[in-house]
């Protein structure tokens, strides 16, 4: 049994900027061109827009990001919907959501949910922008983190990675299977930044940056924005643009608590916020065609399988080829625009903007023939924060 | 050489932690309401929201929870270290806690490993909250 609101509310309109090392502008700046791109996308004249809500990324912590002002810099006049939103990386989720209640609701008709994120400095490295370096340093008892030694996103997913491979005996080169497949993904995707081939030689050579993890078993860091307009199913069949109906919705938040009740690295939020998702569609794990994974590392990728039920715990490594380099390898079709790790790095807008593509079924080289159900999932924190968005070509 | 590492910085709340370090003692905040300890600082009990709680000192027994080798420079003042190990150690009184592994060849460190609490004075006013094996 599905939930009414079931396929009534659509993307029905996708702007993704210029994506990597694109440099001399600022968040604003690609926020305005990933919505002028959306609009168009859509086939909407600019007035249109009546809801706006924002996510601003790195640079929203380090004070240069997105927010309220944006409305002025983009001279949307008729808002009756506003908001910046912050639940990490399952932001991108979270504002689809919200703005499909407020559009099937009539508490606006065309709601622009944008990420933009602009870290990146010429000259600077990714390193930079998203160790923590230049921030003031802390106080208490988190200041034993940089007495330690600890630093950054890459230490946190390296020690729930550690323990996740542990537990289930997945090797580094398991996790160089998922890379060097997503990087075939992203040879064919003309947005992704790293395009050339690799193997899973490539993947052994990268460069430690915390054991478990190579350099290939992280994400990149981009400038760029992607926006996604949402409305009703109503209004987005009639537009330019093939919809992706929006068919489920869900989220949840284990959060982080350091305490032996508690088990960190092994689960995600991704379990509750499926399951919740899943029965608004009425499917179930057996029904999904594409998945669009938030893969922030190598590790988070086959963590969220397992925890939308598409593997048993341990197993997500089942679903790669043994050498995914190899022509003749079938790949799963997970993160089929080369994700975080290979295309760009937009947060939760990344799973989200590669599920509309291959619903609307504009993959080009890439697209995946069957594309029923698209499941694409955001998550934040240290698998703290969990989004899932069901995506469909079909309205019912 | 003088010790270049960042040092820890307390404030208010947590100077006692720090100085029962000094002394060797690893001090946890107890809230008796729930029986429970947590660590790092809060002035709330995550479990029932009491407000009442006293520092209690732990045994300083545990097992790695999980541990990682850093590769990547952060600040300078590694440099010599790198790769170092860096560990998220279990305590038997429940609280996790990050810490530094010592005194253990890299190839014997793993997730379940028997550990307890090694006091490094790593200047005359600083002493941390490391863990070797038990």
């Amino acid at each position: 049994m599905s939930d009414p609101i079931r396929g009534q509310t659509a993307i029905c309109g996708l702007g993704i900027t210029e994506m990597g090392k694109v440099y001399g502008h600022d968040a604003s700046w690609f926020a305005g061109e990933s919505i002028r791109l959306a609009v168009e996308d859509a086939g909407l004249d600019k007035d249109d827009i009546d809801g706006l809500l924002v996510n601003p990324g790195i640079t929203g912590m380090m004070g240069t990001g997105i927010s309220i002002p944006l409305q002025g810099y983009l001279g949307l006049r008729n808002l009756r919907l506003l908001n910046h939103m912050n639940s990490y990386g399952a932001t991108a989720s979270a504002m689809v959501q919200y703005a499909a209640f407020a559009v099937h609701h009539g508490m606006a008709n065309y709601v622009a949910c944008i990420f933009s994120d602009a870290p990146l400095q010429q000259g600077g490295s990714a390193g930079a922008a998203y160790g923590g370096a230049g921030r003031r340093g802390p106080t208490g008892m988190a200041s034993l983190m940089p007495a330690f030694g600890f630093y950054g996103a890459n230490t946190s997913y390296a020690l729930a990675a550690r323990r996740y491979m542990e537990r289930y005996g997945v090797t580094n080169n398991d996790l160089g299977r998922v890379s060097v497949t997503q990087r075939r993904y992203a040879v064919d995707n003309p947005h992704a930044t790293m395009r050339q081939p690799l193997t899973l030689e490539d993947y052994h050579n990268s460069r430690w940056i915390v054991e478990p993890f190579h350099l290939l078993d992280c994400c990149l860091v981009s400038n760029g924005a992607v926006c996604t307009i949402v409305t009703t199913a109503e209004r987005a069949r009639d537009l330019k643009s093939s919809p992706a109906y929006i068919w489920g919705m869900g989220q949840g938040h284990p959060g982080n608590f350091p305490h032996a009740e508690v088990e960190v690295g092994t689960t995600s939020g991704a379990t509750i916020a499926g399951e919740t998702a899943y029965k608004m569609a009425g499917v179930g794990p057996e029904d999904v065609d594409i998945c669009e994974f938030y893969d922030c590392y190598t590790y988070t990728v086959l963590r969220t399988i397992e925890d939308y039920g598409l593997a048993k715990p341990g197993e997500a490594i089942g679903l790669y080829p043994e050498d995914p380099a190899d022509p003749e390898a079938e790949l799963p079709r997970i993160n089929t625009g080369g994700g975080q790790l290979s295309s760009y790095y937009m947060w939760g807008m990344t799973p989200i903007s590669e599920g509309v593509i291959q619903a609307r079924g504009s993959g080009g080289d890439r697209q995946i023939e069957k594309n029923d159900i698209v499941l694409c999932s955001g998550n934040g924190g240290t698998l703290d924060t969990h989004g899932t968005l069901i995506l469909s070509p079909n309205a019912n | 050489m003088a010790y270049d590492k960042p040092l820890p910085n307390p404030d208010e709340n947590t100077q006692p932690f720090f100085d029962g370090l000094k002394d060797h003692k690893l001090l946890l905040q107890y809230f008796p309401s729930a029986d429970h300890y947590q660590y790092p600082y809060s002035d709330r009990c995550y479990k029932d929201w009491s407000t009442d709680w006293e520092w209690r000192e732990s045994a300083g027994n545990g097992e790695v929870y999980t541990w990682v080798r850093m590769h990547q420079l952060y600040h300078p003042s590694w440099k010599a270290e790198i790769p170092y190990t860096l560990a998220v150690v279990q305590l038997d009184e429940g609280p996790r806690m990050h810490t530094n592994l010592v005194n253990v060849p890299v190839e014997d460190v793993h997730v379940g490993m028997r550990v307890k609490v090694h006091f490094d004075d790593v200047t005359d006013e600083v002493t941390l909250p490391k863990f070797e094996p038990a």
